[in-house]
């Protein structure tokens, strides 16, 4: 569904990415690690439009997607979170939802005549509010949520686009145990319901517990790939994750 | 006071609402903080005094044409917002203020340093408007603006602006063209400044540069951000205030620029949402 | 020849002004538009100084002193109580506060021009078609004074360094130990303290000294630190010289459309536009 072929990004003199490819099945949840500067984040921004890359391209659905605005990618079926949560922090729980909802009209003349707040779109916006465990909350002010709460609405935000994939970026962080528990149930649902997940996480048991598979990126290149009992098992990721300090365990 | 000075004051207390909304879709609703809006004004004034006065259009012409040009140059304007955020795209609005006046200034079409005088009074079926009339018109088109402005609230467009107030990043996310929804807010901002132009223009009966020069954005700021940036009601209840404050405090004359000065600091450091803002005391005090 | 030295007038001017502005911006992120108060306020203490002891040094020294104080209680008292605030707060509260103090000043010292004759003792220079009057001659050494102890201050001591730390990242710094709180306060005392230098100067030079004196340089200092790069000193410095010398050879050459204040907004757009950074990268990083 998402391809990634040989994609590389430098700024300035820094080489953040060289030439990283990798594929991502649909209906999988894939994981993306590795130690901190591996240059995950870039890659999201990369497939999201954020960043254009260097060389290299990124292809959904058979299109080429790398130059688009990510406006244009998110109306192809690409929703993200943010590794510091992007809520709409003004906004109700319920509006952050909706405002999720317009990607077709955002482009369009309907910007000017149509409203978010039609009965289709808020029963959708509360199911999907449902899903994420944030019903009783659907009006408070999005900032006055905790931050575990905000990364779920973010979730439910991205999930209003209806998109086929959905990239996450640190989704356990910040999360206790049980909130970790929940979320890796709510990957299933989400990706019961046909939606393709693409994450980025740190915290290695959440990872290989829920990922089908997994690509590891270390200082900017894929050093492994495969299921999580491979990958674990690896010696270069358990030189990658030694060397930096921290610990792998499966 | 005489009945037709208060008319005056209520004419200009009109034309300073729609300009404070005006920019409130640019400040409160898209997050683009403009201290130029003045230029705008006086885009939409001269459009209106040119037409008028050098090439003899009628009132519901040069009306139309105002806010017409008014937002096609708050669209082109607005293109250069596309590459400056935040303190730049201050910056960038002050300077286009300064740009805009010169050029009224040292342009002999546009009257130089004299302006332009000896508009007609505006007239409606053949007939002309006394000062009270005029008044009572230009509320005519506060209320049309206050319409504009809810039904603006309830539709995508507002949910678009919030986005990218909010986040730029997680609104292009979501699928909204954060380019698109500036050149939107500027081009929205531009025409309604325009009408408020044309109705100044008619009301004084001449233009001049300085009557738009950068105090007058300044003031139009003040306004919006004073009574609450991002609602309908404080931009409102600024231009109300700011324009009888001034005459209100006529009997401590000597002390008018200072006191003024001085409640714009204060309110700013204890009610920094406005007085109708979404945490003013006012607002919570009608909640109440 | 004239020209030059006109424009090396004008230009230390800027410079001076510009060099709180670009730390304050460099530190905080305000743009400090009661910047242009301030050096009202440091020009009619060193007048009024200068009618009660009849010594010029002291007059000005008085005068940077307090001024200087009264830029850090505007810190203390007002920007330091908003900062956590969303940006347009202070930046309304700044020009609130120009407002007030250009009207206080008015109330105070009256409306119209005064004159600030002085007589410094010292020969005019002479040269082949050109003059520098005592006054240029006066302005230029201090400017130039003030620039080479402004960057010893940032080179060569632990307060500048922490100035320059604060600038590059204000919770790093505090976080490495550095007393934020009196840096920035010392870099309101320091930026006010060369606004004043830059009023009493610019009073001397015109021979008058008026409330509404900073509504010109308000915006014009914006200029010179957009072209040199926010938050960098000696951008602040090449682009105070640059505008300058510009302005003054346009006026020189005739027949140009625009006046020269719209040149350099036109000047300050593009460069906003299309070399945000500035025309000078930030010496620093």
């Amino acid at each position: 569904m998402l391809r990634v072929i040989d994609v590389s990004k430098s700024f300035g003199g820094l080489q953040a990415l060289k030439g990283v490819s990798f594929e991502v099945e649909e209906g999988r949840i894939h994981a993306l690690i590795g130690p901190n500067g591996a240059g995950k984040t870039t890659m999201f921004n990369i497939i999201n439009g954020f960043l254009k890359p260097t060389s290299g391209r990124v292809e959904f659905l058979g299109r080429r997607i790398s130059g688009l605005p990510p406006h244009r990618i998110a109306l192809m079926g690409i929703a993200r979170t943010f590794q510091i949560v992007r809520t709409f922090p003004e906004m109700s729980v319920i509006e952050n939802v909706l405002a999720g909802m317009g990607k077709e009209i955002y482009r369009s003349w309907g910007v000017f005549f149509k409203t978010p707040w039609n009965q289709e779109n808020v029963k959708k916006a509360l199911e999907l509010l449902r899903l994420c465990g944030l019903e009783d909350l659907k009006d408070f002010a999005a900032s006055t949520l905790p931050i575990g709460l905000q990364r779920k609405l973010e979730i439910a935000r991205a999930l209003a686009t209806s998109p086929k994939l959905l990239l996450l970026d640190e989704p356990a962080s910040g999360l206790n145990d049980q909130e970790t528990a929940e979320l890796a149930e709510l990957f299933r649902k989400i990706r019961d319901f046909g939606v393709t997940i693409l994450f980025i996480e740190h915290d290695m048991r959440f990872t290989m517990g829920v990922a089908d598979f997994v690509t590891v990126l270390d200082y900017g290149e894929k050093i492994a790939e495969g299921k999580p009992k491979e990958v674990s098992r690896n010696p270069r990721v358990i030189e990658a994750y030694l060397g930096t300090g921290s610990e792998i365990s499966a | 006071m005489t009945l037709d000075y208060l008319y005056t004051l209520i004419t200009f207390s009109n034309i300073f609402i729609i300009l404070s909304l005006s920019l409130n879709v640019l400040i409160g609703y898209a997050g683009q903080v403009s201290l130029g809006h003045a230029a705008f004004f006086g885009i939409g004034a001269y459009t209106s005094a040119v037409l008028a006065v050098k090439f003899g259009l009628g009132y519901g012409t040069t009306l139309l044409l105002s806010v017409l040009i008014g937002g096609f140059f708050g669209f082109l304007l607005g293109l250069p917002s596309l590459r400056v955020r935040h303190d730049f795209l201050v910056l960038a609005t002050i300077g286009l203020n300064f740009v805009v006046v010169a050029l009224f200034k040292y342009i002999d079409f546009f009257g130089g340093p004299y302006g332009i005088i000896g508009l007609p009074a505006a007239k409606f079926f053949g007939k002309e408007l006394g000062t009270g009339g005029y008044a009572l018109y230009t509320a005519f088109w506060v209320v049309i603006v206050i319409l504009l402005m809810i039904y603006i609230e309830k539709i995508y467009l507002r949910y678009g602006f919030e986005a990218i107030r909010e986040n730029e990043d997680a609104a292009e996310s979501i699928g909204v063209s954060v380019p698109l929804f500036k050149i939107y807010a500027f081009t929205i901002s531009g025409a309604l400044a325009g009408l408020a132009g044309n109705l100044w223009a008619y009301q004084m009966g001449m233009v001049f540069p300085d009557d738009f020069s950068f105090p007058v954005s300044i003031t139009i700021l003040t306004m919006v951000v004073l009574g609450g940036v991002g609602t309908i009601s404080g931009p409102i209840l600024g231009a109300v205030l700011l324009t009888f404050l001034p005459e209100l405090l006529r009997f401590i004359q000597d002390y008018r620029l200072l006191l003024y000065g001085i409640i714009i600091v204060i309110v700013m450091m204890y009610q920094p949402s406005g007085l109708l803002g979404r945490q003013g005391i006012l607002r919570k005090a009608f909640k109440r | 020849m004239q020209i030059v030295i006109n424009a090396l007038v004008l230009g230390s001017v800027y410079v001076l002004i510009s060099i709180g502005l670009t730390l304050i911006y460099g530190i905080l992120r305000i743009l400090h538009i009661a910047h242009a108060g301030i050096y009202t306020l440091g020009a009619f203490l060193g007048l009024t100084f200068y009618a009660l002891t009849g010594n010029f040094w002291l007059a000005l020294i008085l005068s940077m002193v307090l001024t200087g104080i009264a830029g850090v209680g505007v810190y203390s008292y007002i920007y330091r109580r908003v900062l956590s605030k969303e940006r347009i707060v202070p930046l309304v509260i700044s020009i609130g506060l120009f407002i007030a103090m250009q009207d206080l000043y008015r109330l105070i010292w009256g409306a119209y021009k005064k004159p600030f004759a002085l007589d410094l003792g010292i020969n005019d220079i002479k040269g082949k078609g050109f003059v520098i009057t005592q006054h240029q001659i006066l302005i230029l050494s201090l400017t130039g004074i003030s620039l080479i102890l402004l960057y010893l201050l940032m080179n060569k001591t632990k307060l500048g360094k922490a100035m320059k730390a604060c600038a590059d990242d204000l919770v790093m710094a505090g976080a490495l130990g550095i007393n934020v709180e009196r840096v920035v306060s010392f870099a309101f005392f320091l930026g006010s303290a060369l606004a004043a230098l830059a009023g009493v100067l610019i009073g001397v030079y015109e021979n008058n000294v008026y409330p509404t004196m900073g509504d010109e340089v308000s915006y014009k200092a914006f200029v010179v630190i957009v072209l040199g790069g926010f938050g960098s000193l000696s951008g602040a410095v090449v682009a105070g010289f640059i505008l300058s010398f510009a302005e003054t050879l346009l006026v020189a050459w005739k027949g140009f459309l625009l006046p020269r204040d719209a040149i350099a907004f036109l000047v300050m757009i593009l460069v906003l536009m299309f070399k945000p950074e500035g025309l000078f990268r930030r010496a620093s990083t």
